[in-house]
């Protein structure tokens, strides 16, 4: 029998919240597991890509999440935000970096602020631990990106609707006269950015094509 | 350690529920002569039976009670503990002083009284047995 | 079918909205903004982005009960839907209007225990809570020197008329240490008259201090941080071991606690979507009330002769 407190406005988490917070069982107590939470989130912001167990690592980062957000919304001209940046981050040099340097970088971003993998634990590795990164960090990926691989799906799909398309555009050169075919020439080279006559196939084939990195590779 | 220096004895894990049980103090509100004693006198009646199942009482139960060296019977009127919705909750547990056949020994009621209590009373009125209707005619406020 | 004709009826009424919204940017919700301005953080980036966003957030204040319980294993969006649904019904048959704890309120309710049937009782709201359909709120008042409490459902079809005696806010979100306090403030005459706050005026703060009653107390009202406290006189009444003891149970920082702040409210992407989906109809009501109001304000002149 609660009702939502209105006195404060948040702004929505991308991540999944766990219905009910982790249990990080500390000698100290509640304060105790939000020091070594504080710990955590400052290092998340300090080095962006940190190995954590699992516990700790899903818990840390609601709260970078939180953080993140709170700067975003408020920025550093609000005392109470400046406060909040003061107790979560344990190194002056770190409160900049949220301001000056996050959010700038996430200001228009539509995903979440983190990211999370799973991966073999250090000491055994059949217990998984887990690494947490921001977005956007300047270390090499984790994964492979396998955006370009030929067999799947997607690039299939892509691949027979380029074809299509371009089979359509020779047709027209063939029956049109020579002025027309200079056009639709010129669209065959751009043919990647706006098709001109398509079929329903090849627009839903085109949208996926700006996202993946292989068109980029093609240019 | 913290607890151990606090004393253990005077750790609660739990609020007080304010049930009227045995042992529960009372506090009358009518003019009975007894009543009034009592409660000047600051030792104010002792429940020593609650006439329900449970052993719990609440609003319209009967109730027996030690007030000064005596037993005596009596309706609760008005009761301190969590009450569903439109039923009120008092700030102290009120008893009506009675007889064996359900008079008041009192003339007059000084607290208002549940109109709840006028339900309860008339169902539990049995003829020529126990009549609540004086107690009921002789509250002065509903709430 | 049920859940696709809730869905497009949504739909319209988010388009409808927009549409009302954009009219009303001018039309003022004067009260909750004075508020936001005292006890919340100024919120820099809210204030400014367009009136129109301010004014529907606003709502909030206002009618808390619409928001659904934080608690996640709670959420049911189909339910709180129905709900709102129901809500609004009832709100159509009833006028429910503006309150907050604080304000003194008399509730007229149908009991089938009663000779007339019905009942008034007037008091002080100390407390609201409930979600939804569930909203509810604790009236005190004392009567004959006996405290008495009343928990009403605020859409409760039991309840004929609610009338707002004063509007006014207190310091804190729940007084339930009036029940400590002397009796004098929480008493309140059964025949108080109704005061009419004018058009466009904020809602007043009542700033009292209230003066606590020796102990024993219904709660440990020293190691609360109630505003509406008087804690020098409080501070009397209580002995040096207890005094010491109030530093063991403070929680500093359960202040910074981002995930639990997180946890007890609705985001503001869905608290937007909620009073869209209710704004029109509110509106509607809060015109019907106003209308009202002028009505009993106004008084016909007496002839001079």
């Amino acid at each position: 029998m609660n009702q939502a407190d209105v006195s404060k406005l948040v702004s929505r988490l991308r991540v999944r919240v766990a219905a009910k917070p982790r249990r990080l069982s500390n000698p100290q107590g509640p304060e105790g597991r939000m020091n070594k939470l504080r710990a955590t989130v400052s290092g998340i912001i300090k080095y962006e890509r940190v190995e954590l167990n699992s516990n700790l690592a899903d818990e840390a980062r609601g709260y970078t999440e939180r953080l993140i957000s709170e700067a975003i919304r408020y920025g550093d001209s609000d005392p109470n935000m400046m406060e909040m940046a003061d107790y979560w981050l344990e190194e002056k040099q770190l409160v900049h970096k949220l301001f000056k340097v996050l959010v700038p970088r996430f200001e228009n971003s539509s995903l979440s602020y983190t990211k999370i993998y799973r991966c073999p634990g250090i000491i055994r590795p059949d217990f998984p631990s887990l690494v947490i990164e921001l977005r956007g960090n300047p270390f090499p990926p984790l994964v492979k990106d396998l955006s370009t691989n030929r067999n799947l799906l997607h690039n299939v799909l892509l691949d027979a609707a380029k074809k299509e398309f371009r089979k359509q555009q020779y047709e027209i050169i063939a029956k049109g006269s020579a002025g027309q075919a200079r056009e639709t020439d010129r669209n065959i080279s751009e043919e990647s950015t706006k098709p001109v006559g398509d079929s329903s196939d090849s627009t839903d084939a085109e949208s996926p094509e700006k996202v993946t990195p292989q068109s980029e590779k093609n240019t | 350690m913290d607890l151990l220096r606090l004393g253990v004895r005077k750790f609660h894990s739990t609020p007080s529920c304010n049930h009227i049980i045995k042992m529960s103090r009372l506090r009358v509100v009518d003019n009975s002569a007894i009543g009034k004693e009592a409660m000047a006198e600051g030792r104010p009646p002792k429940v020593i039976h609650v006439y329900t199942k449970t052993g719990v009482g609440t609003i319209g139960d009967k109730v027996l009670m030690a007030i000064k060296g005596e037993k005596k019977k009596g309706i609760l009127v008005g009761v301190k503990k969590h009450q569903p919705a439109n039923i009120p909750k008092f700030d102290t547990n009120n008893v009506v002083l009675i007889d064996d056949s359900g008079t008041p020994l009192g003339t007059r009621i000084h607290a208002p009284v549940p109109h709840l209590l006028r339900t309860i009373l008339k169902e539990r009125t049995i003829a020529k047995k126990c009549d609540y209707s004086k107690l009921i005619a002789i509250a002065p406020r509903f709430v | 079918m049920l859940l696709r004709n809730i869905i497009q009826r949504s739909l319209t009424k988010v388009r409808v909205n927009v549409q009302l919204q954009l009219e009303r940017r001018n039309a003022t919700v004067a009260s909750p903004v004075t508020l936001d301005e005292n006890v919340v953080r100024p919120e820099a980036k809210e204030l400014s982005k367009s009136d129109q966003k301010f004014n529907s957030l606003q709502q909030r204040f206002v009618y808390p009960e619409f928001l659904p319980n934080p608690t996640l294993e709670w959420r049911n969006p189909i339910r709180e839907k129905l709900e709102r649904i129901d809500m609004m019904r009832r709100r159509s048959q009833v006028d429910l209007p503006e309150f907050y704890v604080g304000s003194i309120l008399a509730v007229t309710s149908s009991t089938q225990h009663a000779v007339s049937k019905q009942t008034r009782f007037l008091g002080i709201c100390i407390k609201r809570e409930g979600c939804g359909l569930r909203a509810s709120f604790v009236l005190r008042n004392v009567i004959d020197h006996i405290g008495i409490e009343i928990r009403y459902f605020l859409y409760d079809p039991k309840i004929l008329k609610l009338d707002v005696i004063k509007l006014e806010k207190r310091l804190d979100d729940e007084l339930y240490y009036l029940r400590d306090a002397l009796p004098e403030y929480s008493t309140f005459p059964e025949d108080m008259e109704p005061e009419i706050l004018p058009d466009g005026m904020p809602i007043p703060i009542n700033t009292t201090k209230v003066v606590m009653k020796p102990r024993p107390w219904y709660a440990r009202w020293e190691r609360t941080h109630f505003q509406g406290i008087n804690r020098e006189l409080m501070m009397t009444h209580v002995s040096e071991k207890m005094k010491m003891q109030i530093p063991l149970h403070e929680k500093p920082w359960e202040k910074y606690d981002l995930m639990k702040q997180y946890r007890s409210t609705i985001p503001e992407e869905e608290q937007k979507d909620i009073f869209a989906e209710v704004d029109s109809e509110l509106h509607k009501l809060e015109l019907l009330r106003k209308k009202q109001k002028r009505k009993r304000a106004f008084v016909k002149p007496l002839k001079s002769s």
